[in-house]
């Protein structure tokens, strides 16, 4: 797997991808979870054939909270999937300036995009007190779905270290 | 007027008898009716957005309509389900003699008003009952349904749980799997005709009826207010009448093609079934107490649920007299 | 051409221009979609198209990527993942594939046929792309690597064997296909039994052939000793553990102890025990499963998102338009009629991905091959055959979309797992036979059908 060591060092930008990896690596834990829910679901309903709506949901619930918030923290590994065709040949110099357009160009609006729509999205859905579609189903829909901004402050803020230190490394010119 | 386009994504497919193919005929009148000033296109589900975002998107003005039935934004309006289908509730006639006649509609809107979305709703399809489900043995007693492990959505999922069913809703395209290898034991979902194309009378031995959790389904066509306001008045009575029109040719429709699919199931081996009345009252009684927990817990519920109670107490006399019992079985 | 095609194609264009300078796919995918949402809205105004593309439509983004979290069938794929990062942290993955090249003695290939192997019982338990060749990624590409297997044939082997999914049952591409053309999903099922298998065969004789005829492709270990009783039961004894994760999986599928889904976490669960069972469980071992699950699906999943993105935009920019007046109204007899829609998917595969091919073109395709009258086989059984044979040649051609460069989800997969020097150009090279190989196996089925609708008619008769 890519690591991050491949990111050469930047003060700033390293300790901001430090607090998001901390703060992942907790939410990862989530995965585990879903492995014990979904076995509690298969024995509750083959053993004492009492599955339960709540369970079924409770896994999308932990598999979506391990997907978006794991944006972020593949951000900081340089995990993010490349055509490295003929980036993997560029000098470092040149890679540093696709990234930092990159990020201004692509990355930044798409991020923002999601971000700022998805406010009215979770707010709409605080406002009535949104609970699942399913009477038997989960309440409070509108904790899953503050997912969304919060996951893309921190893959903002993943990217914007990023673009930082790109910068930084640009004009060091330690190429 | 100006020319008016309505991008409508649609919760259902529009091949699906009845229950998509109401929203393609509106679409195919909609120009027609207005000299071409109003057009719908729909979108497949999924294509824009998936079903259960319609409503967000219709009422955020992302899109200007949308089709899809009440039933789906329960979890945002818990009396929404009593807008798309009401277990042991009135059928069609009845059903639509509340919306138009009665207060239905009136409550309807204001459902929406009162919770903050910003849609006009206009009823545009109505269908007779679903089936009640699909087993693999007969069941004569309450008992014979405990423990089993059964698909089952909305409001019936409740009285389902509560007759000791453990229930799941499995979307549509998982059910056949999970019945065929045993995961679940039992699913209701739609239509025989809608039912058919999901295949399980090839595996289930029996279709049980009558669908007592729906007798009737509303669906609906919601359109951004804004939408709706620079909409003249001329168009806004084509896209209203279109839809009445539609309540029409979906029922019939859908009354049209049931027949000859249950005669196939038949011929294929599958035992059409009855309920007894053990059954059906078990399910009603559990059905009451649905409705209790549910009237105490959202007093919007509570004033629909009582409205709706008091036109059909008044209707009784009507019922109970007018009609010839259904005597062909 | 109209101003909003040109803006399809530029859009295309761009897409695949900005992917090769290395930006990660997942955020050209999304980047792309919000500027030409912006070019869209600017065009509505300067040169009188009518996409109705601004801000306020672009947020229906939100709405799609609410509608990839809570897609319950999803949930398999950090499971799957989670199963193969264990079995390969854990070590048992490595005892397994240095055990069933033993079975192979001097018999070149029995790597990459194992992965195969593996790739077909993987496939019987998850239709989810992503999640197979990650698992199989991860649990075999080191041992071949050690063994000095060529690159190509290694990654070739497995970016294919993990596409298998998408074909064998259970499969989501069939069920969101039986869904728009109102087929029974049994049917679609049981007909992808054999073409499946029928491919899965192929590779493997492709394998043997390779390592026959170019020796240094696929090394066998120095101390490879022919197959002998004792080899063949010590074999067994180190295998049977794995071997039985795997049943669990499937039995729990087929028994009905648990849908597909859930039978993903019954397998990273299984991991779990075997990992203990083989005293290579600790709490390091734990932390770096969780942390590889978390970082491995999230970029997967990145890639979903801002495909939800591209797609929405060219949508609305008449992406879909332009593609239907492509396969409307052909001047060809019925099979050229069949050939050239099934030349265009495959020609489309290479940028996109199967559920747009799908959405777009299938509920357009259905009434045309309905209408060609052809006489197809369905043994009285099996409803529309014609239609279901058809389905079934769209999803060996999509199928392949996942393998053609330069947009293949499954290289994309593939990549993000391999170690930093091997480049996208060898997972190309090595994809190239086994999508010859799917064109050929395309081929049988347009002349044979039965071999289609033979098991659904049995199955269900
Ligand atoms: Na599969
Ligand atoms: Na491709």
């Amino acid at each position: 797997m890519n690591e991050q060591s491949s990111l050469p060092p930047v003060p700033l930008a390293d300790s901001i991808d430090r607090a998001i990896q901390r703060i992942g690596l907790s939410i990862a834990w989530a995965y585990v979870l879903l492995v014990l829910v979904i076995m509690t679901q298969v024995i509750l309903r083959k053993g004492f054939s009492s599955g339960l709506i709540v369970l079924e949901e409770l896994q999308w619930h932990l598999y979506a909270v391990g997907v978006m918030f794991g944006l972020s923290y593949a951000q900081t590994t340089n995990s993010h999937i490349r055509v490295d065709l003929f980036y993997s040949s560029f000098r470092a110099r040149t890679k540093h300036i696709i990234e930092i357009l990159g990020i201004l160009i692509l990355v930044l609006p798409f991020v923002s995009v999601i971000f700022i729509h998805s406010l009215d999205f979770v707010h709409d859905s605080w406002r009535i007190n949104e609970h699942s579609e399913s009477p038997s189903g989960l309440p409070w829909r509108w904790l899953i779905k503050t997912v969304i901004p919060l996951s893309m402050l921190m893959l903002g803020l993943a990217v914007l270290s990023r673009l930082y230190r790109d910068t930084v490394l640009l004009f060091k010119g330690n190429a | 007027a100006d020319r008016v386009l309505l991008k409508t994504p649609i919760a259902f497919g529009s091949h699906l008898p009845a229950l998509g193919t109401p929203i393609k005929w509106v679409s195919e009148q909609l120009p027609v009716m207005s000299d071409n000033t109003l057009k719908m296109k729909i979108y497949e589900p999924g294509k824009l957005v998936g079903a259960k975002e319609i409503l967000d998107a219709v009422s955020s003005g992302k899109v200007n309509s949308g089709y899809a039935t009440a039933g789906y934004w329960q979890g945002k309006m818990p009396a929404a389900a009593l807008f798309s289908a009401v277990p042991f509730g009135p059928e069609a006639g009845e059903y639509m003699a509340w919306l138009y006649y009665g207060n239905g509609m009136s409550l309807y809107q204001e459902m929406y008003d009162t919770n903050g979305y910003n849609v006009k709703v206009i009823p545009c399809a109505i269908i007779s009952p679903e089936t009640s489900g699909w087993f693999n043995k007969e069941i004569n007693t309450p008992e014979d349904l405990k423990g089993l492990n059964m698909r089952f959505f909305g409001l019936g999922a409740s009285v389902m749980e509560k007759m000791g069913v453990s229930t799941s809703q499995l979307p549509g395209g998982e059910i056949f799997g999970a019945l065929e290898k045993g995961a679940i034991d039992a699913s209701e979902f739609s239509q025989p005709a809608i039912d058919k194309l999901l295949g399980f009378h090839k595996i289930m031995k029996y279709n049980y009826f009558p669908g007592w959790h729906q007798q009737a389904t509303v669906f609906e066509l919601l359109v951004n207010k804004d939408a709706w306001g620079k909409m003249s008045g001329g168009q806004q009575a084509i896209v209203e009448n279109t839809c009445k029109a539609s309540m029409t040719n979906a029922i019939a429709e859908g009354e049209s093609m049931q027949f000859e699919e249950m005669a196939k199931a038949q011929e294929n081996g599958v035992e059409i079934r009855y309920w007894n009345d053990t059954m059906l009252n078990a399910f009603e009684e559990k059905w009451l107490e649905v409705v209790e927990e549910k009237t105490a817990a959202d007093p919007f519920f509570n004033k629909v649920w009582s409205d709706l109670s008091t036109f059909r107490k008044g209707y009784d006399l009507w019922e109970a007299n007018a009609f010839l019992p259904r005597t062909t079985k | 051409m109209e101003a909003n095609e040109i803006l399809v194609i530029a859009m295309f264009l761009s897409f695949i221009a900005l992917l090769f300078t290395g930006i990660p796919v997942a955020w050209v995918l999304g980047g792309i979609g919000v500027l030409f949402a912006g070019i869209g809205y600017l065009a509505d105004i300067y040169l009188d198209t009518f996409t109705g593309l601004d801000f306020l439509t672009l947020g229906l983004v939100v709405n799609r990527l609410y509608k990839i979290m809570d897609n319950w069938i999803l949930v398999a794929l950090p499971m799957f993942i989670f199963m193969g990062i264990m079995l390969d942290k854990s070590g048992v993955a490595e005892r397994l594939m240095k055990s069933m090249q033993e079975l192979f003695g001097n018999v070149r290939g029995g790597l990459a046929i194992t992965v195969t192997a593996i790739g077909i019982i993987l496939a019987a338990s998850t239709g989810i792309i992503g999640a197979s060749v990650v698992l199989l990624a991860v649990m075999s590409l080191p041992s071949m690597t050690k063994q000095g297997y060529s690159m190509p044939l290694a990654l070739g082997t497995i970016a294919s064997a993990g596409t298998l999914g998408i074909l064998i049952p259970p499969s989501i591409m069939l069920v969101i296909m039986a869904d728009q053309l109102g087929l029974s999903v049994g049917d679609l099922f049981m007909g992808a039994v054999f073409p499946g298998l029928m491919l899965g065969a192929m590779y493997i004789i492709y394998i043997l052939v390779t390592g026959w005829l170019k020796p240094e492709s696929a090394p066998i270990p120095s101390d490879a000793k022919p197959v002998t009783l004792a080899t063949l039961m010590n074999v067994l004894k180190a295998v049977t553990p794995t071997l039985a994760l795997i049943f669990v999986v499937l039995g729990s599928i087929f028994t009905g102890v648990a849908t597909p889904t859930e039978a993903s976490g019954v397998g990273a669960f299984g991991a779990t025990l075997l990992a203990a069972y083989n005293r290579k469980f600790n709490f390091k071992v734990m932390k770096e499963v969780v942390a590889g699950t978390y970082n491995t699906t999230a970029y997967i999943f990145a890639i979903f998102i801002g495909a939800t993105c591209f797609a929405l935009v060219l949508r609305e920019l008449g992406g879909d338009e332009l593609i239907e007046s492509f396969l409307t109204g052909l001047p060809f007899g019925p099979y050229g009629i069949i050939f050239f829609i099934l030349g265009v998917i495959f020609l489309l595969g290479f940028f996109l991905d199967w559920i747009e091919i799908t959405l777009i073109i299938l509920p357009l395709l259905a009434p045309v091959i309905s209408a060609l009258g052809l006489d197809i086989n369905g043994y009285g059984v099996v409803d529309n055959p014609e239609l279901v044979w058809f389905v079934m040649l769209v999803a060996m051609a999509l199928q392949t979309s996942f393998l053609t460069p330069p947009v293949g989800f499954a290289l994309f997969y593939l990549k993000g797992v391999c170690p930093p020097n091997v480049k996208l150009s060898d997972i190309y090279k090595g994809v190239m036979p086994f999508i010859m190989l799917q064109l050929i196996a395309l081929l049988v089925l347009v002349f044979w059908p039965q071999l289609i609708l033979w098991l659904p008619a049995a199955a269900y008769g």
